[in-house]
């Protein structure tokens, strides 16, 4: 009981508190949500009476931590318990005034700076001071005063406090509520490797909220001249993990945003400033990055790719689950490249060992990742052996595909042809927008692995192929007619020509005569 | 062109019909023209009337099929081009005849001025040859835009801007032109009619005009000036009949240039770009080949007014040019200053308009 | 230019018959050769003038204005069809709010898009595209940009696009 009323007195204190700073309706949003116990904080588990107020973390005597409930726990490595959220850091109102702001302003160049970082931050437009994250008391202008520690300076926070005392407000429900910004990264983050590494083994190189968002400069994400904006992604991610020395205790590659340039969607990104394709974040995650496993891979890619990954869903390949091969066995992960029909062999058949599809021991189906690193090997006949029946249903599929496209090609040629020559070619081309059509649903319905579907389609674009060609076939025939046409015209004008000048000639004769 | 086989029904009929029109006289009047031996024509002017003829057949057939409506103008033209039979040709030769006609009015227009055709007593020819090439020019302005595809919006776009920029008149004259602040349909309902009515008729009256002057004073001597009081010499000087002998040369002349168009026609047919969107401009935002040379002055004089106003009074001047000339000069080597300066600004025109190619 | 083009045929046709049969002989080929002029001329300005004169018996109408897509019967509220406007395909969807109508080729790859009944929305099938079916806005999916609007008017049960 003692303990309730001493959250709830503490809690109201500070309530108090954010109301001079946020107004009178936070105020009582906030003491509304301190009444009514959250079900989420039941939830926790925390027998914890301060979890009354869970927005509020509160330093209290039992202090049994916060317990995360991590998202869907990856790889099946127990998340370390996260550290306890810090309370927000208290100071002193200044009343209005920013003494921080007014000294550090004028001291010199290099302080200076800092001000005006934070001035066009999007803490300083929000009006969140320096002592929000720093302590101390912006009310004075005594430096003594102002930055002592016993009324709770902070001065410049440890790398290893960074994250906590950004949490104090960013995990904060009732803090965050005006700006209308999520406060689950505080808890993703711990869920991420670079969060369990600073937890477990206190590994300050890991990085932390300000590595990415900066720390004066903070920056909206939407903000084209924050480091987290879309195109500027795989840059950030990369000024620690394209650095080999600083990769080289963990062991990881280092060559990601080379091979991610130069992927479709890198392309996408960084040449066609298309904010729609994925960075690094899209796949690994942002404040809870991980890299995703052969198992979930599907979802992931499948969260753009969404009629492709249904398509994948009714194939034969997704019924074998953990075996299965996935987005990446056959596209590669960081090196997507534009999917062809070169896709479905090798130019000359591979060796197989018995290893490479089974596991000898328990007899099942496995799936060695190491076989596909290489992109040469991202083929169906990588598993699918010459002599197997899949294989003749594969060059069955193949061939359908292989044919509709040279049909589209050979007409898209046509009608370019015949453009070039100077023919309209607008019905051509919309007859061969149809064929474009189910061409695509064919390409995509490789997916299904189902041979007559991906048949069916590929006929239907050849059809529509084929009456694009007659169209455009028809046009360049009415030039070459039209070529002749002039020839005749042409030769019939040479001969009147020629009657004219004989008989101007003449006529001049006459003239001279008489 | 259709009613031109004169070699064989200029006799005949003339006997039966005579009687009942009594217009034999007139008949014989006209096809007497005084053509002397030395005269060099080079057949531009009679070219240039062919091509007429050609325009007037071909533009009355496109207008059969033709809807003037920002909605329909496109369709219609894809239409003729593509499902009508002989629509290409038809469109290709009314487009490729137009061009061949700005070129032998302006090939025209030099030749005159080189052998100082425009002096006494021909000057009132000349001027009304100069209106006849504005009225040219005029016809392939305002036929440009009526395909209502990119091409043709944005030439528009950026032609009537030019005539904006003339100093005092500029903006009264681009809502006169677009019918509106904005190329629209307005401006399509007005360029069409300009195109079909206006201009023909202009064009008609003018050229009517400009052959009675050439039929009443024959051709010049490109060797000597007209004299004021008839001479012996004068009198003397030998000349040839129009017709049948000048008529067959300048039939000859017809045929080949027909022959060319069917060339071009056929081996370079006029395209249609997409249907134009005010809101899309095309990277190639260029006018016709015969503005080019306005077009790129305007660009490199930095003053837009200097740019706008030197091909105004450049016409000014060419227009009223017989009444500054007044020197009966006519051999090119006593005309040195002159012939030079006209060179010059021949030369000058050629360039910036390979310029306004390449740029 | 007479030199140019006249010497060649003249020597070539007039040569030999002048030395065969004389001077008759050589004005009959004259009398000949002229008739040929005319007809031939007279030929080639007719054939192309005559032949557009006759009208075109072609599927497609000449184009422009107001073209009949189908009726209300065909496609009630909650429902949409891809229908042909000139050469084109447009897509005309039926809503509580009325008739709407768009181009119906997809703004990413130009596919040509359909009415999905499961979703209620304009669908394209090559890569999940779904667009508003009252606006044409971007639902979800690669399209970068909103199917283009056509101008839709409803008299009695017919409708009608207008190209624009």
């Amino acid at each position: 009981m003692h303990q309730h009323v001493t959250a709830r007195r503490r809690a109201l204190r500070l309530g108090a508190i954010l109301a001079l700073a946020g107004g009178a309706w936070f105020a009582l949003a906030f003491s509304a949500s301190a009444e009514s116990p959250s079900p989420s904080a039941d939830a926790a588990g925390s027998p914890s009476p301060s979890a009354s107020a869970p927005t509020v973390p509160t330093p209290g005597p039992s202090d049994t931590g916060w317990m995360f409930e991590t998202p869907a726990p990856i790889d099946q490595v127990p998340l370390a318990t996260a550290p306890p959220l810090p309370p927000l850091v208290v100071h002193p109102d200044g009343a209005g005034v920013n003494g921080c702001y007014d000294c550090h302003s004028a001291v010199n160049n290099k302080q200076a700076a800092i001000t005006a970082e934070w001035e066009s931050s999007a803490h300083g437009q929000a009006a969140v001071t320096c002592a929000a994250c720093h302590g101390g008391d912006p009310g004075t202008d005594q430096i003594g005063k102002a930055m002592d520690r016993a009324i709770g300076y902070i001065g410049a926070p440890g790398r290893m406090e960074t994250v906590g005392l950004c949490g104090s407000c960013h995990a904060n429900v009732a803090r965050m509520r005006t700006s209308g910004l999520p406060t689950d990264q505080y808890a993703q983050y711990w869920s991420s490797v670079h969060g369990q590494l600073l937890v477990t083994e206190n590994d300050t190189r890991v990085a932390v909220c300000t590595d990415c968002h900066g720390a004066h400069d903070v920056r909206k994400v939407s903000d084209p001249k924050s480091k987290v904006f879309a195109t500027n992604v795989p840059a950030l991610c990369a000024s620690c993990h394209s650095d080999a020395r600083r990769m080289e205790p963990y062991g990881i590659p280092t060559d990601q945003l080379d091979v991610y340039s130069a992927s479709v969607h890198g392309v996408a990104l960084l040449e066609n400033n298309d904010t729609r394709a994925p960075s690094c974040t899209s796949c690994h995650g942002s404040h809870d990055a991980q890299p995703p496993t052969s198992t979930n891979v599907v979802e992931v890619c499948g969260q753009c790719h969404t009629a492709t990954q249904e398509l994948y869903e009714q194939s034969r390949h997704s019924e074998l689950k953990a075996a299965a091969p996935k987005c990446w066995t056959c596209h590669g992960t960081h090196d997507v490249s534009k999917a062809s029909s070169a896709l479905f062999f090798h130019p000359e058949t591979p060796d197989y060992t018995c290893t490479t599809c089974h596991d000898l021991t328990t007899h099942t189906l496995r799936l060695e990742l190491s076989r596909f690193e290489n992109e040469a090997d991202r083929r169906c006949d990588s598993c699918h052996h010459p002599d197997s029946q899949i294989y003749a249903q594969i060059e069955g599929i193949s061939d359908a595909v292989v044919s509709a496209e040279a049909a589209y090609e050979e007409a898209d040629q046509t009608i370019q042809e015949a453009a070039r020559l100077g023919m309209i070619t607008a019905d051509a081309e919309v007859a061969l927008m149809g064929a474009k059509t189910s061409l695509i649903q064919a390409q995509a319905a490789v997916h299904t692995t189902s041979l007559t579907k991906i048949a069916a389609l590929s006929t239907d674009a050849k059809t529509k192929s084929e009456a694009a060609m007659a169209l455009a076939t028809a046009k360049v025939d009415e030039n070459v007619f039209r070529r002749q046409a002039m020839i005749i015209v042409l030769a019939f004008i040479l001969l009147s020509v020629a009657f004219l000048v004989i008989t101007k000639r003449r006529l001049d004769r006459e003239l001279e005569e008489g | 062109m259709a009613a031109n086989p004169p070699v064989e029904t200029g006799e005949r009929p003339s006997g039966w019909l005579d009687q009942r029109t009594r217009l034999g006289p007139v008949i014989r009047a006209s096809l007497h023209v005084r053509i002397p031996m030395s005269a060099r024509t080079y057949y531009f002017g009679g070219i240039a009337l062919f091509l007429f003829g050609i325009q007037v057949v071909t533009g009355t057939l496109l207008a059969l099929y033709y809807k003037p409506t920002p909605e329909a103008a496109y369709e219609s033209v894809q239409f003729i081009t593509s499902d009508v039979s002989f629509g290409w040709l038809i469109r290709s030769m009314h487009h490729w005849a137009a061009n061949l006609m700005v070129l032998f009015v302006g090939l025209h227009l030099v030749r005159v001025f080189m052998q100082a055709a425009y002096k006494y007593p021909r000057e009132l020819t000349w001027v009304l040859g100069c209106l006849l090439l504005l009225v040219t020019l005029g016809f392939g302005f305002t036929g440009y835009l009526l395909p209502w595809d990119q091409r043709a919006y944005w030439a528009t776009v950026v032609g009537t801007e030019i005539a904006g920029g003339v100093p005092i008149v500029g903006e009264t004259l681009l809502l006169l032109l677009r019918g509106g602040p904005d190329v629209t349909g307005d401006t399509m309902s007005r360029f069409f009619g300009i195109h079909v009515l206006v201009l023909p008729l202009m064009l008609a009256g003018l050229l009517a005009a400009h052959l009675l002057l050439v039929h009443q004073l024959g051709l010049a001597n490109p060797r000597r000036p007209e004299p004021r009081v008839a001479t012996p010499e004068s009198r003397q000087e030998r000349l040839r009949p129009f017709f049948p002998h000048y008529l067959i040369d300048e039939l000859v002349a017809w045929y080949v240039i027909l022959a060319i168009l069917v060339v071009l026609a056929s081996l370079f047919p006029v395209g249609l770009e997409g249907p134009a969107n005010p809101l899309e401009t095309p990277a190639h935002t260029k006018p016709e080949w015969y503005y080019l040379g306005v077009f790129e002055l305007l660009k490199l004089v930095p003053i837009k007014v200097v740019g706008i106003m030197i091909p105004v009074v450049g016409i000014g001047l060419l227009v009223v040019w017989p009444f500054l000339d007044r020197s009966p000069e006519v051999l090119i080597r006593r005309r040195k200053v002159v012939v030079g300066g006209a060179t010059l600004v021949i030369i000058a025109l050629l360039a910036l308009t390979v310029l306004g190619f390449v740029s | 230019m007479d030199s140019e083009v006249g010497t060649g045929p003249l020597t070539e046709g007039g040569g030999p018959i002048a030395e065969g049969g004389g001077a008759r002989t050589r004005r009959s080929f004259l009398r000949w050769l002229g008739g040929l002029t005319i007809v031939s001329t007279a030929a080639m300005i007719l054939t192309p003038i005559v032949g557009f004169l006759i009208p075109t018996s072609g599927s497609r109408a000449a184009g422009g204005g107001k073209i009949l897509v189908g009726t209300t019967a065909e496609i009630p509220a909650g429902a949409g069809k891809v229908v042909a406007m000139g050469s084109k395909p447009a897509i005309v969807v039926s809503t509580d709010q009325g008739v709407n109508a768009f181009s119906a080729i997809c703004t990413h790859l130009g596919c040509v898009v359909n009415w999905n009944d499961m979703i209620g929305a304009i669908h394209c099938p090559c890569h999940d595209g779904r667009f508003n079916p009252t606006t044409g806005a971007v639902m979800s999916g690669p399209p970068p940009a909103p199917l283009a609007p056509i101008t839709v008017s409803v008299e009695g049960d017919q409708i009608f696009l207008t190209e624009a």
